[in-house]
């Protein structure tokens, strides 16, 4: 697994960085999302995250994390996942780990093992290319 | 389960829950009690106790002008439930659970039209009015009856008013709306009301119940220590407390509840297939079943936001379940693994489905596990930590952490969930059945042999391991003669 710091990303443009920094941040959720078969957004600290990714390691993917605590937009960034997952989910409960699938959602911890457990979460990453036979 | 006798108006049981309709007076409202039933919390036994119990008394009390008033009307009975909109007047009723006393002097017949309810209350036992709003008029033609009442009924009115308040709000709630279409307020009023008069009495149940435990363990312990006694051996105490937390109590009680529902489909999943009944009719048990299964991991849920050591620690199962406890449950693939050598013959292509399923959810478990790992590696940090300055942002962070365990606990029930579902789906519904009844043998066994285990003959010291705590000290002189020969 490599992570992946828009900071440390140094060899962008100096354009591109503003760009990046302007832009709405669900539009650059979206879009780093769209960059790797299987992207999770994560917190460093949060034990959840660690499962979530232990998961996808063990099936023998590889996924790109975005830690938002080491994101300085990650506050932003928290807010437009929010979003994607739609209402339903109380201010207290944590919204990472939230997973991407060849740039679609997938949502949270329940979701996954739903779909790990009904037998559809293999395929999918096999379409996306994140898994070979 | 549950008591049922007309007298109690203090133990009801949680309307959609119960099955039991056994007040004769019922008898005529039997269907549109259960179609009560299925509108969820709206119907309300311990109303239902309370109004029969008055209404009881008030037939007693005059016969004759209660069937007067009765006659004529369409289901009459129906009246005494107060949380539905009926569209003559009703009346609160006294009595609330502090005291039956208080029928005699109140009663609380939901009457029907204001005049007969002003003839009632002029001739028969005096009932305590709630004011509406809605009914000013009404209830101050009834006011000025009410002021040449007797004192029974004022004080009967501050008894009523320093009653619990839910039921009389309840009522309050229900009079104002027996004449209009019920407002959205009100509507949620109602429920919320409901709701925490249920919640109490669950409280309330859950206390007895502890308690009704606790004196059963007490005998139990007199019965060990006299046996114990007379064989010349000295027991420490055996089983550990109970729980304590109201949360752990409630749910222990919840669950014994779900208990006995399960041998009730046990019981219909044996007689389906024996009978041979059709696929379409196994379908309804087997789905039925789910559903059970559903409403366990709900509970479960419920409880993990209240107590969830509780869950954690597994006091809740026997001790044998207890041994294979994890994260507050059965393992799915342990679970899998006894199926597929009970379930066979299956299709090739169900036993690759199988195998799939276990592999998938072996795969969950050791993600989950090694993320509980990490909490209790991280919160061993923190409270460890000598570092830290202030000791209550210590303990402020290690109960951020603890709150996790929560959503631990939530996603390993949410694997059982799906993992029970899709072995449904990959079985023909004999099968599913078949394979349902023996997961309710299984873990059946497994209480079983907690409790013939608790209950083994204790015999001498030296032969077997027990619990014996106080005799640790002549326990170790067996041992400690080889270690002192060493010496």
């Amino acid at each position: 697994m490599h992570y992946q710091v828009e900071s440390a990303a140094a060899a962008w443009s100096y354009l591109m960085r503003v760009r990046s920094m302007e832009e709405d941040q669900m539009e650059r959720v979206l879009r780093l999302a769209s960059q790797s078969a299987v992207v999770i957004f994560s917190v460093s600290s949060c034990c959840m995250c660690h499962a979530m990714k232990r998961l996808f390691c063990g099936m023998g993917v590889n996924p790109t994390v975005h830690e938002l605590d080491q994101d300085p937009k990650g506050k932003d960034m928290e807010r437009a996942l929010m979003r994607l997952l739609g209402n339903g989910i109380n201010s207290t409960a944590a919204v990472v780990p939230v997973v991407f699938i060849g740039g679609k959602l997938v949502g949270s911890m329940d979701r996954v093992l739903a779909f790990h457990i009904s037998g559809t979460l293999v395929p999918l990453l096999k379409q996306a290319g994140a898994l070979w036979l | 389960m549950g008591s049922q006798r007309i007298g109690e108006t203090g133990l009801s049981e949680s309307g959609p829950s119960s099955h039991h309709v056994p007040y004769g007076v019922l008898h005529g409202i039997n269907t549109s009690s259960s179609g009560l039933m299925n509108q969820g919390s709206a119907f309300d036994f311990g109303e239902l106790e309370e109004a029969i119990v008055l209404q009881g008394i008030k037939i007693r009390n005059d016969e004759a002008k209660a069937s007067a008033l009765f006659t004529g009307r369409p289901s009459a009975t129906l009246e005494m439930f107060p949380s539905w909109p009926m569209r003559f007047q009703q009346t609160s009723r006294g009595g609330s659970k502090s005291g039956g006393e208080s029928t005699d002097s109140g009663s609380g017949i939901n009457t029907l039209s204001s005049k007969a309810e002003l003839q009632f209350e002029t001739d028969s036992p005096i009932s305590i009015k709630a004011s509406s709003s809605d009914h000013q008029q009404a209830f101050d033609q009834l006011q000025q009856q009410q002021e040449t009442a007797t004192d029974a009924s004022r004080a009967g009115t501050s008894q009523n008013q320093s009653a619990a308040k839910s039921p009389q709000e309840k009522k309050k709630g229900a009079a104002s709306t027996s004449e209009k279409p019920l407002d959205a307020k009100t509507l949620r009023r109602l429920a919320q009301n409901r709701e925490a008069a249920r919640k109490s009495r669950l409280r309330k149940k859950a206390y007895v119940q502890q308690l009704e435990s606790s004196r059963l363990k007490l005998t139990h312990l007199e019965q060990d220590l006299q046996r114990a006694r007379s064989q010349g051996v000295f027991m420490g105490c055996g089983g550990a407390g109970g729980s304590v937390s109201s949360g752990a109590a409630m749910f222990d009680m919840e669950y014994a509840r779900w208990l006995e529902d399960d041998h009730r489909h046990m019981a219909e999943l044996r007689t389906g297939l024996q009978a041979a009944l059709s696929d379409g009719e196994l379908r309804v048990i087997v789905d039925g079943y789910l559903s059970h299964y559903d409403e366990v991991f709900r509970l479960k849920g419920m409880a993990a936001k209240t107590d969830v050591f509780h869950l954690i620690n597994g006091m809740w199962t026997s001790p044998a379940e207890r041994c294979f406890l994890w994260i507050g449950g059965f393992r799915p693939s342990e679970l899998i693994t006894m199926l597929i050598q009970q379930l066979e013959p299956l299709a090739e292509q169900q036993i690759m489905g199988i195998y799939g399923l276990r592999h998938s959810s072996l795969q969950a478990e050791e993600a989950l596990t090694q993320g509980l790992e990490q909490l209790q590696q991280s919160l061993v940090d923190t409270i460890a930590a000598t570092s830290v300055a202030d000791g209550v942002q210590q303990m402020v962070a290690a109960m951020a952490k603890l709150a996790n365990l929560e959503g631990f606990v939530g996603q390993a029930d949410n694997l059982r969930q799906q993992t029970l579902h899709q072995l449904c789906r990959l079985l023909t519904v004999r099968q599913a059945a078949r394979c349902f009844l023996v997961i309710g043998e299984y873990y059946g066994r497994l209480r079983a042999l907690s409790s013939l285990w608790a209950s083994r003959p204790r015999e001498s010291l030296m032969s077997d391991d027990n619990s014996c705590q106080t005799t640790t000290e002549l326990q170790m002189v067996q041992p400690s003669q080889n270690h002192f020969s060493n010496f």
